[in-house]
C-alpha cells in the first residue's frame, strides 16, 4: 500500500473529504478515519486534519441497528458521485453519554462516503422519521 | 430582509450559484426546489439547528467513556 503524504498529520491513512463540512463544524472538511479499540471492534474515530482535537466516534450502523437501511436521495448520490449502493460506506456518529449505556447514535443523519473517491457528507434523511438519538444498547 | 414575490415555476438566484424555485403552493404549504453547488449544504432550518447541536454534543468523545462502550458491547455479543 502506498503512503499518503500529508504535511498536517503523520497519520498513515487516507483522508475523507467533506465538501460541505459537518454541521456545527463548517471549517472542518478533511478527516482521517482511524480504527479504535479492539481489532475486531466496530468503533472508529473520525479525526479532523484541520481542527486539532476535533473527533467523532463512528460505527457502522449494522452492528447495532441491523434493520437500518437508509435510502440516499438522488441529489446526494449525485453530489457524492455514487452510481450504486455498493459505492457507499455508511457510518453513524455516536454520542457517548455519562454512562456507557446512555450512548446514542444519530440515525437521522448518517455519514455517507464514496469508497472510491473518499468524498463524504453527513446526509439528513428526509424519509422514514429516523431518530437523531437512538440508544445503542436498548 | 429582502422580500420577493414569486409564482409557481418562478425562481430566485442567490450568489449566482444557488437557484431556489417555487414548485407548488398548496394551502399553507410551499414546495421549493433548490439547486446548489455541492459544497453548499441545504437543510430545513429546524433540522439544521438540531443537527448542529447533536454534532457538538458528539464531538470530542472522552476516551475512557469510549472504552466503557467497547466493554459493554463485548458483554452483549448479540449487539
Amino acid at each position: 500500500m502506498s503512503t499518503m503524504t500529508d504535511t498536517d498529520t503523520d497519520l498513515d491513512v487516507p483522508a475523507l473529504h467533506f465538501a460541505a463540512g459537518i454541521p456545527g463544524f463548517p471549517e472542518a472538511r478533511q478527516f482521517a478515519l482511524v480504527w479504535w479499540g479492539d481489532e475486531d471492534g466496530p468503533f472508529s474515530i473520525l479525526t479532523s486534519l484541520e481542527q486539532t482535537g476535533l473527533e467523532f466516534l463512528v460505527v457502522p450502523p449494522h452492528t447495532f441497528f441491523p434493520d437500518y437501511a437508509p435510502e440516499v436521495d438522488d441529489d446526494t448520490a449525485e453530489r457524492l458521485g455514487l452510481a450504486s449502493a455498493d459505492d457507499a460506506i455508511l457510518m453513524v456518529i455516536v454520542t457517548v453519554g455519562d454512562q456507557p449505556g446512555d450512548a446514542t447514535a444519530n440515525l437521522l443523519a448518517p455519514i455517507v462516503v464514496n469508497r472510491h473517491t473518499r468524498e463524504a457528507a453527513q446526509v439528513v434523511l428526509t424519509e422514514g422519521d429516523l431518530p437523531l438519538r437512538a440508544p445503542l444498547f436498548a | 430582509m429582502l422580500v420577493l414575490t414569486r409564482r409557481p415555476n418562478q425562481s430566485i438566484v442567490i450568489g449566482g450559484g444557488i437557484v431556489v424555485t417555487v414548485l407548488e403552493v398548496r394551502g399553507d404549504q410551499v414546495r421549493l426546489g433548490i439547486k446548489a453547488p455541492r459544497d453548499v449544504d441545504v437543510h430545513r432550518d429546524e433540522v439544521w439547528a438540531e443537527l448542529q447541536q447533536a454534532n457538538r454534543a458528539a464531538a470530542l468523545p472522552d476516551r475512557s467513556a469510549v472504552e466503557g462502550l467497547e466493554r459493554l458491547r463485548r458483554q452483549r455479543p448479540d449487539a
